[in-house]
């Protein structure tokens, strides 16, 4: 259950960045999370909606955005979508493929008041 | 409130010196009300906080939109590559090891100690959930060690491994073995400022266990694959387990031990001597 020290973290650097800007609460907080990221995006998002209690983020409105993942095949370097790390080419059935997207895990933007 | 768990605990790990465990009483004050916040886990959902949101919300206008394309990482990475940077300015080589639970990542180091000792200084962070069991043992070999329990948390992060350089005085030359949470899944998203991962499987485990827990084997250097004295009575395929984990990581290097029979080990030792050159040399991972 990483998703809690990472839920947490999002708390910490969206405080500390709304702190920065003199804030006094956060109203929505946008969050994209890679489906190849290694986080569930579920179980952060649960994470998340039980940790922001007595924060900046206590009302916020969390918007999570999942990334799908995309992979790039090695030999004849085709694009694809790619649900899985271990998918191989759909093209040439090559593997394995490159992952060119869904790794993202970051805090996109903060709607602060 | 815990950096681990969440939880109102101002200190969601712990560290421990095992030579110096009559000073501090511990366990006195574990993070009881882990429990309570699972119990609110499903309580919440984000259309309550929808909710909230226009309550709040009325007549104020003086709202605006910070854009940060922050990677939520990026501050355990920061400390991370802290760490790093002491390592290389120490020149001690810093292993990452990790598995899932009883793969014998514990009785390897105490081998490894008990052989290399005293023409390598080693030093070892070990880290658990609860008790100062592995430190104890990997102090009886003969290595300083110092433990970190991690409480509810499932892994390490760079910041425990800096508050336990604080306390530990890790000698310049030396080789440091962090023996990470036996967890497969959580300790791959976080660097610790290691030269080289290791990721620990043993015989008696299944043979498809790569691609079960690929983010650990994408992320590591070297797969050791223990207890092949068991070979024998397991229907483990050595070249299988190798061909799963070579089709995530092509790089990925092996090496077959038995840290109870000492089958193997040699091979391990000479892989860490090349690293100590190898780590001077490059000076990045």
């Amino acid at each position: 259950m990483h998703e809690i020290s990472l839920a947490y973290e999002v708390i910490s650097l969206a405080s500390h960045e709304a702190g920065k800007n003199r804030a006094q609460s956060i109203k929505e907080i946008a969050i994209e999370v890679g489906d190849l990221s290694g986080v569930e995006s579920e179980a952060f998002g649960s994470a998340l909606g039980l940790l922001v209690k007595d924060t900046m983020l206590e009302t916020a409105v969390i918007n999570i955005i999942r990334i799908k993942g995309r992979g790039r095949c090695n030999s004849c370097n085709r694009e694809f979508e790619m649900n899985h790390r271990l998918d191989s080419c759909p093209d040439c059935n090559c593997f394995p493929s490159e992952i060119s997207g869904g790794k993202e895990f970051r805090v996109v933007s903060l709607l602060v008041e | 409130m815990c950096e681990t768990c969440g939880c109102s605990n101002n200190e969601g790990f712990k560290i421990h010196d095992p030579a110096h465990t009559h000073d501090h009483g511990h366990n006195h004050d574990h993070n009881h009300d882990h429990n309570h916040d699972n119990g609110h886990f499903h309580s919440h959902s984000h259309d309550h906080e929808d909710d909230d949101h226009h309550d709040h919300s009325h007549g104020h206008t003086d709202q605006k939109v910070i854009n940060l394309n922050l990677d939520i990482l990026s501050r355990n990475n920061s400390v991370a590559q802290l760490n790093r940077r002491f390592f290389e300015g120490r020149k001690v080589l810093c292993l990452n090891l990790v598995s899932s639970p009883g793969s014998g990542k514990t009785t390897i180091l105490e081998k490894t100690i008990l052989a290399l000792l005293p023409s390598r200084k080693i030093f070892v962070i070990e880290g658990d959930q609860q008790t100062l069991l592995d430190a104890d043992r990997i102090q009886k070999a003969g290595a300083p060690a110092i433990q970190i329990n991690t409480g509810s948390g499932c892994h390490l992060d760079a910041q425990m491994i800096d508050s336990a350089l604080m306390k530990m005085d890790v000698e310049s030359d030396s080789t440091l073995f962090i023996e990470n949470v036996g967890n497969l899944v959580c300790p791959a998203m976080f660097d610790l400022g290691e030269y080289k991962r290791v990721v620990v499987i043993s015989v008696t485990e299944g043979e498809d266990k790569p691609l079960k827990y690929p983010y650990m084997f994408q992320s590591s250097h070297l797969c050791l694959i223990n207890k092949s004295d068991l070979l024998p009575y397991v229907d483990f395929r050595m070249e299988e387990a190798i061909r799963h984990a070579r089709s995530i990581n092509p790089a990925l290097e092996f090496i077959s031990v038995s840290a109870k029979s000492g089958e193997g080990m040699n091979l391990w030792y000479d892989w860490l001597t090349k690293q100590a050159e190898s780590s001077l040399l490059s000076g990045k991972k």
